[in-house]
């Protein structure tokens, strides 16, 4: 991505703990898998992903466990028999590393609100101003396609999680019809939800093969993603 | 309306609503929760029902009931879930009362699994209740399939006055395609104008909804009537894709819902590589395309058909029992939630043909 890709400034914190949340739909998981792998080009410190998604039992950020952990990435999620279960798991060592790790910590949280609740039952060993939390928004998707649906589903999960957001991340998806008519469409959602929240555009991420042949300029970083999830009958090589 | 990104459960809540069918009741189970997740927030939008029953018995109750009083009704679970309502179908076939339902597959038998699977197909095509009855079952393969047949099955159900089932594997429900709702949607039905909807009878005769005939002649009747609707059923309702089908095929792979993409991604890769293999795709499962599987199959180039399912073999016993010996058949499939993979059915074929990599 960085061949092609030279005029975008990329996500960057000086915070060691960065909290991805969205709904299902809003690509919450692609996001914190692409950003780890980011991360790994551009850090040296080591970085954690914890798999906190407890309602989604279908495609979830252990299914790219060992792609993760090939670029050195250390993934936290439910192991054995527990990998399959659509129980809410939360793993004991979660709670150590939020108190105290090398390094940048990702967590990716699923399923709306219900998903939050974990985050919630940890909410105590977060520091304020050492974390980012941020809001994935997909403006194609039924909850969050407007501002007001947007801020009435970031303040459920506020409620849930009792951790309040400190940023946005536009990331309106078709999965592979992403195009750039959504993109931009997201990206206005999420200055509107900005302007309205006072919560900063974190950063703004989509389909790689679209920012290529994009022209527009961003007032955020940009995240170009690869698509690690697929289908069954998808292939890697066709899914961009 | 702009198109959407949904999960194939939420999107066959929506397709409920756009039916002109905002009456639900349900007990959750993955990997279809979703559905009633979907429908407690966007029902009372529509000033539509959704009633958490305490069971799936009480669900099938409840079905009978509002549908025996001319309200379009439908729900939607699992495997052990589909199982508990059998008695409730066997019912409503026997009483001729339209519902939909929906079953959203995961492995079996017993608790099984929540992954995708697809073991229901006898279940489903072959009466999983008691009694000489049979219900319309259709398969779709993508979500915007599963909307659209939403509405077509209401449209069965209430064409024949019988309960109809969409069933898809877990996959369907749990993964997330673009899709898109009629403008229009439909309104919900008016019981004063169902002849035989249970309205109250002052001002008219009395009207009664029943599957118990205790006079044998009139049981009789009641069973020599539904088979007669079959019969309606099988010349007018099926439907299949073909996919790849040409002179050149060797084999004729015959699969439904997502395992038939799968089934498309490994017939591409074959055919790159000078192997040249068919797919015939049912989409409604009862009725079954026999006559079109059998003209498919039967072609003098066709070597062999090959049914691949998520099951230990269900469907591939119709392929047999429809192609009459006049070709090979063989069979691939996984279970258990395991799904087979493109490389997995290529291998099978290449097996079949006798071609090395």
């Amino acid at each position: 991505m960085e061949k092609t890709l030279t005029g975008y400034r990329y996500p960057d914190t000086s915070k060691k703990i960065i909290i991805i949340i969205g709904g299902f739909g809003s690509g919450k998981t692609e996001v914190s898998v692409n950003l780890a792998k980011y991360f790994t080009t551009t850090d040296k410190t080591p970085i954690t992903l914890v798999d906190l998604d407890l309602v989604n039992p279908y495609f979830r950020s252990r299914e790219v466990l060992e792609e993760m952990e090939a670029l050195g990435v250390h993934v936290v999620c439910p192991t054995g028999g527990k990998f399959y279960a659509d129980l809410p798991i939360l793993l004991p060592q979660i709670k150590g590393l939020v108190e105290s790790h090398e390094g940048l910590l990702i967590l990716d949280v699923g399923g709306d609100s219900q998903g939050a609740k974990a985050l919630g039952s940890i909410s105590s060993f977060f520091v304020d101003d050492s974390y980012e939390m941020v809001a994935v928004l997909n403006s194609r998707r039924p909850q969050t396609s407007d501002v007001s649906g947007c801020l009435a589903t970031m303040q459920r999960i506020e409620l849930t999680a009792k951790l309040k957001f400190t940023g946005l991340v536009s990331n309106s998806h078709m999965i592979e019809e992403t195009d750039l008519d959504v993109i931009l469409e997201g990206y206005e959602l999420s200055q509107a939800v900005s302007a309205e929240s006072g919560l900063p555009l974190f950063f703004i991420s989509g389909k790689h093969t679209v920012f290529e042949h994009m022209k527009q300029e961003f007032d955020c970083p940009v995240l170009p993603m690869t698509r690690s999830m697929l289908k069954p009958w998808e292939r890697k090589e066709k899914s961009d | 309306m702009a198109k959407r990104l949904m999960k194939g459960n939420e999107a066959i809540g929506e397709a409920a609503i756009a039916a002109g069918a905002p009456n639900y009741f349900a007990y959750p189970i993955t990997p279809q929760s979703e559905v009633a997740e979907y429908l407690c927030w966007r029902l009372p939008e529509v000033d539509g029902v959704f009633v958490q029953a305490e069971s799936e018995v009480a669900v099938g109750n409840m079905l009978f009931g509002a549908s025996a009083s001319g309200k379009r009704v439908f729900t939607t679970s699992s495997s052990p879930g589909i199982s508990l309502m059998q008695e409730t179908i066997s019912y409503m076939a026997g009483a001729h009362l339209p519902v939909v339902f929906v079953n959203i597959m995961r492995g079996g038998p017993g608790l099984g699994g929540i992954l995708p699977a697809q073991s229901d197909y006898f279940q489903a095509t072959k009466g999983g209740g008691h009694g000489d009855y049979r219900i319309i079952v259709l398969a779709p393969s993508s979500v915007q399939e599963a909307v659209d047949m939403m509405l077509w099955a209401f449209d069965l159900a209430e064409k024949y006055l019988t309960p109809v089932m969409l069933i898809g594997d877990g996959m369907i429900g749990q993964m997330m395609e673009s899709v898109e709702f009629p403008d229009k949607y439909r309104e919900e039905n008016n019981p004063d104008e169902i002849e035989w909807a249970l309205t109250g009878a002052k001002g008219r005769k009395a009207r009664i909804c029943k599957s118990l005939f205790l006079n044998p002649e009139q049981l009789e009747e009641n069973s020599f009537l539904l088979a007669e609707k079959y019969k309606k059923i099988k010349k007018a309702e099926r439907r299949c894709e073909l996919y790849n089908v040409k002179d050149d095929n060797k084999i004729i792979i015959t699969s439904y819902g997502t395992m038939a993409r799968i089934c498309q991604t490994a017939i591409d890769e074959l055919e790159g590589e000078g192997v040249s293999v068919g797919l015939f795709r049912p989409i409604t499962l009862f009725p079954y395309p026999e006559e079109e599987l059998y003209a498919e199959g039967s072609k003098k180039n066709i070597k062999c058909v090959l049914s691949v399912e998520m099951s230990t073999g269900q469907m591939v016993e119709d392929v047999e029992r429809i192609m009459k010996g006049k070709k090979k058949i063989d069979f691939f499939g996984r279970t258990g939630g395991v799904v087979p993979s493109p490389d997995e059915v290529k291998d099978k074929v290449r097996k079949i043909l006798r071609i090395k990599k």
